[in-house]
């Protein structure tokens, strides 16, 4: 079985507001894709992604597996003053559908995801 | 306000009880609704919930109100919240194998899902949150740091439990490493070893 990777630039998530992000990432998710996102996304918007996945959950799809890394700032100030300016403080996502993601290990540089069908 | 500063010091003077919601919040079976019984246990004398090995046993949030807990010199009256553990997934097959058939559950399966986001819903609600985790298990997943940054962006207080240091594979330590902005405490739920400390730890740092 293949697997497919889908490497999604920051541009595209920047055009979408909370709830289209949620139904971009769930739509691709749900066709089983593996999606690499180019930014972190924040704690606010991971309790929403899990609460979209929770109401979609059926027998053929149990979930995701998701995990980020965070580009660290020297503190609030400057991590503020680049929101407020409408930028990013980068990392990126990795999220993908539980029954192809066999195993995912976050560390705090580093991402393993093994998949394959189960 | 010098109103507000008399205010305080006449509710001091008179013993006025600092009133809290503390929530417990983390995965499935880090032995959440184990500790919420303990404490219920201690300061009420009856439990809070059913505790069961099968995950998600918890689906809806569990109250109890009015837990007068007395330690570091303050009387805390919390109402504790035993909240269903936030997963990224919930697999009905994941049942089939502590005995339940596919009817019970997949209907424990759609339960949980809406516990989950019930969970969520109650973030912004709660004064002092306990992250649970299972001591015997990686502690730096997702699920728990997306828990806790969200307490963060809220200002609310967390206190890490590590849970089950009655297992012999327990760490402690390393969920201090996952997280040393906040106060961990290493606990046994099920045994009580250490509670004291965690019943100090909510006094000092609840708001």
């Amino acid at each position: 079985m293949d697997i497919e990777l889908e490497f999604v630039s920051i541009e595209v998530l920047a055009e979408k507001d909370g709830k289209e992000k949620m139904k971009f990432i769930l739509d691709r998710i749900k066709k089983n894709k593996i999606l690499v996102l180019e930014e972190s996304l924040s704690p606010a918007e991971e309790t929403e992604l899990i609460e979209s996945t929770m109401k979609q959950v059926s027998d053929d799809f149990p979930g995701i597996e998701v995990s980020n890394l965070r580009e660290k700032t020297d503190g609030g100030l400057k991590e503020w003053l680049i929101r407020l300016l409408g930028g990013t403080t980068g990392g990126m996502t990795v999220i993908g559908p539980s029954k192809l993601i066999k195993k995912m290990k976050k560390e705090p540089q580093r991402i393993l995801v093994s998949a394959g069908k189960k | 306000m010098p109103f507000k500063k008399l205010l305080g010091w006449v509710k001091k003077i008179f013993g006025k009880r600092k009133k809290i919601r503390l929530g417990l919040y983390g995965p499935p079976n880090a032995g959440k609704t184990t500790l919420a019984n303990k404490i219920s246990m201690d300061w009420t004398g009856t439990p809070v919930g059913e505790v069961s090995e099968v995950p998600h046993e918890t689906r809806e949030v569990q109250k109890k109100e009015h837990v007068i807990v007395k330690a570091s010199g303050k009387t805390l009256e919390m109402n504790l919240l035993d909240m269903p553990g936030i997963a990224t997934k919930i697999d009905y097959e994941d049942f089939l194998e502590f005995g339940l058939d596919v009817t019970e559950a997949r209907a424990r399966a759609k339960e949980a899902t809406k516990g989950v986001i019930e969970a969520i819903k109650w973030l912004e609600h709660v004064d002092t949150a306990l992250v649970v985790m299972d001591a015997g298990k990686d502690p730096y997943t997702q699920v728990n740091i997306t828990i806790i940054g969200n307490l963060e962006a809220r200002n609310i207080p967390v206190i890490i439990v590590a849970n089950k240091i009655d297992l012999k594979d327990a760490d402690a330590e390393r969920i201090q490493e996952a997280f040393p902005q906040h106060p961990v405490v290493a606990v046994s739920g099920k045994t009580g070893k250490n509670i004291t400390k965690l019943y100090d730890t909510i006094a000092k740092h609840s708001k």
